[in-house]
């Protein structure tokens, strides 16, 4: 069928809405209908049906694609939720398990140390520098405690 | 994805660690600009580590650069002033030594090491440290694992 085909008559248009519930119609004639039942001015039993008929499908249609679409979005959103839910329960239980587990680590110019052993070895030096500290003032303070005492006796 | 997730973990707990020091001066060396720096040790211990030596959190810095030692000074002589409790040595106008014990935490104790090398008497050394302590434990207690 030519493309830019046009229905020229009523007799014409209801033999093809015949043809086309008797389905026997290709697609094209069924396009050519459906711009015919739309545009053209002719009234009768047969074409009002199909009129009613055709708009009812294709508003159904329609109806039932959003309806589909709608329930697509609400599948893919509720997919995502859970993927979302999962995650952070993962997530959680992870960083749970982690900060039980704590942390020790170490930056060492620029460098990471992550063996428990030398962190602490690290800490263990920074401790052992404080009490050294912390020894001279004491004896600083007990010398003069001493120095006060023998200036009394 | 699990690279992701152990380096997402990390930065995460080391934030919460260096937030443990909240309300102080010093949470600003503890902002991780240390932790690529030449001259600079940084250490954090958290949760197992950290409570088999009594604490809840320990995060220490070291550092050899002059001006760097100056702003812990400045920071750590600023949380002095809010201490309850204070043992503290200047030498040549400078800290020497500090032990600073902090206003309480929301659940543990708050505790502030401070010692400048350099001006020890005997083989002094181009280091500042500092020494955030947390935990249930006592000043006393905390004096006496320094000891260990």
């Amino acid at each position: 069928m030519n493309k830019n085909y046009q229905i020229s008559d009523q007799a014409e248009l209801e033999q093809l809405i015949k043809r086309y519930f008797d389905g026997e119609t290709s697609v094209q004639e069924e396009q050519l209908l459906r711009v015919t039942l739309a545009d053209c001015p002719w009234s009768s039993e047969v074409i009002d049906d199909a009129r009613f008929t055709m708009g009812y499908f294709a508003a159904h249609c329609q109806e039932t694609e959003r309806v589909a679409k709608k329930n697509n979005r609400r599948k893919l959103i509720g997919i995502a939720a859970s993927i979302a839910i999962i995650l952070a329960a993962g997530g959680y239980a992870l960083w749970h398990q982690q900060q039980s587990a704590g942390v020790c680590i170490a930056y060492v110019n620029g460098q990471i140390v992550q063996d428990d052993d030398k962190v602490m070895a690290l800490v263990a030096d920074d401790l052992s520098k404080m009490d050294n500290a912390s020894k001279a003032m004491t004896n600083q303070l007990s010398s003069l405690g001493e120095a006060l005492e023998l200036d009394n006796e | 994805m699990k690279r992701i997730t152990i380096i997402t973990l990390a930065f995460l707990l080391t934030t919460m660690a260096a937030m443990a020091q909240t309300g102080l001066n010093i949470n600003r060396l503890f902002d991780g600009r240390y932790k690529k720096a030449a001259g600079a040790t940084e250490i954090i211990v958290t949760g197992v580590q950290a409570r088999e030596i009594g604490l809840t959190v320990y995060h220490s810095l070291s550092v050899t650069d002059k001006s760097q030692a100056e702003l812990v000074e400045g920071l750590v002589v600023k949380d002095g002033v809010q201490a309850v409790d204070k043992e503290v040595e200047y030498r040549n106008g400078q800290l020497y030594y500090g032990f600073y014990t902090m206003k309480k935490g929301k659940r543990d104790n708050r505790y502030i090491f401070y010692l400048n090398q350099n001006l020890a008497r005997k083989s002094p050394k181009n280091i500042v440290t500092l020494i955030y302590m947390e935990g249930e434990a006592s000043a006393d207690k905390i004096k006496k694992l320094i000891r260990k």
